[in-house]
This record gives C-alpha cells, structure tokens and sequence, in this order.
C-alpha cells in the first residue's frame, strides 16, 4: 500500500516537472497543420521543409520488402548525420505524411515506428542536416490476405 | 481510458535503448468509419530524461495501433527515469515513467 502512494505522488510529481519541457517543444501539429493534409510527398517535403529537393545519400531505411499485413509495418531510420529534424513520408495512403520527429541534443537518430500503408507504397524518409536535406526510400509490398506474391 | 504505456529502457554502453508501447486505438479516418467510432489518433509523444527532451515526434493517423516505438539516446544514468508522454486528437495526454536498468 505504502508502495503504492509512493508511486502515485511520483507521478504526479513528474507530470508537474514535464509541463515546461513540453512548452519549449515543437508540435509540427499546430505549427504546420499543412504537412499532414498533404497528398503527395514533394508537396509535404515542401510544407515541412521548403524545398523537396534532397541528396539521396547518408540515411537508412529498414523496412520488409513484403508485408503481410499492412497495419503493421516496421520501418526504422538511422542516420550518422547530425540532422534535426527526420521525418517519415509514403505514397500508399491518402495524406503522405507519417511521423515528423524532432532530434534532441542527446538524441541518437535510431528510430523505429510501426506504421500502416494502406496498399504497396513507397516509405521515405528525409532528414535535414546542416540546411541540406537527405533522404532515402524503400518499396514495400503489401499483399492483401496473406497469401505472399 | 487506455492503459499505461509500457516503457523498457537499458543503458548499455552509454547509449540507452528505449522500448515503448503506447496503448491506442489509433483511428484513422477509414478504421474510425468501420468501426463507427470518432476519428481518433496520437499526434504528438515526448520523452524526458531529468527533465531533458530526449524524443518528441509529431505523428498522423498512419502508425499503428498500440503503438510501439524504439529509440535511442546517451547522457543518462542507471536508474533515471523515462517520462513518456502523449497526446491524442482529442486532447486526452497521458505520461508514463520507467526507469533505465
């Protein structure tokens, strides 16, 4: 029981300490609503990043080359880039735009995300480094029941 | 409301590896009309560290339900925890902590 107040007064406590950090965040939501209504991927690399020119070099993309099932797919981006902004694109699903991640001071660019694709699309991924835009795409085939093909 | 967010954290070699599933629904505009439910998704999850921004991702309707996410970090000890937040459409937020084995 004890342990139990502990916990709850703990998190609480965080939930006081978080409300600063969570000020001085961006939510690409509210600062660029236009990146997510965006139906082709040049058009939100533009919305996001003002241009949709990019170097197709430095970044990794793991995804499967088949997936079962479209709701789930894994998709990872590494980097060794010192970028600031990554984000996740794909051209399956009626708005492009996936994930939009903001690189902290410590953070180490190794993302893995699960995401859906409503039919066989291309997944790519950009990161912008030093004013310069990166990136890298992957096809993923989805086959709808299962069946391989 | 959902349950907590499942948070594994381990330090190894000074980088710390973090595991997370966020327990959502994650309605997209067609899932949400299938199951006669109102289009419902997490837009935008953070992580903190000793009250340092160690992740933060600005998300669409297009990641999967119960979410599951991997990222990595350095500059953090042993025993610190991970505060894992997040905020959905319709402006529910829920935190979560885990520590770092």
């Amino acid at each position: 029981m004890n342990r139990r107040i502990f916990l709850t007064l703990g998190m609480s406590a965080f939930a006081v300490s978080l409300m600063p950090v969570n000020l001085k965040a961006m939510n690409f939501r509210e600062s660029k609503p236009k990146v997510w209504t965006a139906t082709k991927v040049d058009q939100a690399m533009i919305e996001l990043f003002g241009t949709s020119t990019a170097i197709e070099s430095n970044m990794k993309i793991k995804a499967p080359d088949i997936a079962e099932n479209g709701a789930v797919i894994p998709v990872t981006v590494s980097t060794k880039l010192n970028a600031t902004k990554v984000a996740i694109f794909q051209d399956a699903n009626p708005e492009s735009t996936v994930a939009v991640f903001t690189v902290p001071k410590d953070g180490i660019i190794d993302y893995s995300v699960r995401i859906k694709l409503g039919q066989t699309g291309t997944v790519t991924v950009v990161a912008l480094a030093d004013g310069k835009l990166y990136k890298a795409s992957k096809l993923v085939k989805v086959t709808i029941g299962g069946c391989g093909g | 409301m959902a349950k907590k967010t499942r948070i594994k954290a381990k330090l190894k070699k000074g980088i710390i590896t973090v595991k997370a599933m966020a327990k959502h629904a994650m309605l997209g505009h067609r899932e949400a009309k299938k199951a006669k439910k109102d289009v419902n998704f997490i837009t935008y999850m953070t992580a903190t560290v000793n009250d340092k921004l160690v992740y933060e991702v600005s998300t669409s309707q297009f990641l999967s339900k119960n979410q599951y996410i991997k990222f990595k970090f350095k500059c953090a000890e042993k025993g610190d925890k991970v505060i894992i937040s997040w905020l959905d459409l319709k402006g529910t937020t829920q935190t979560s902590a885990g520590k770092i084995k």
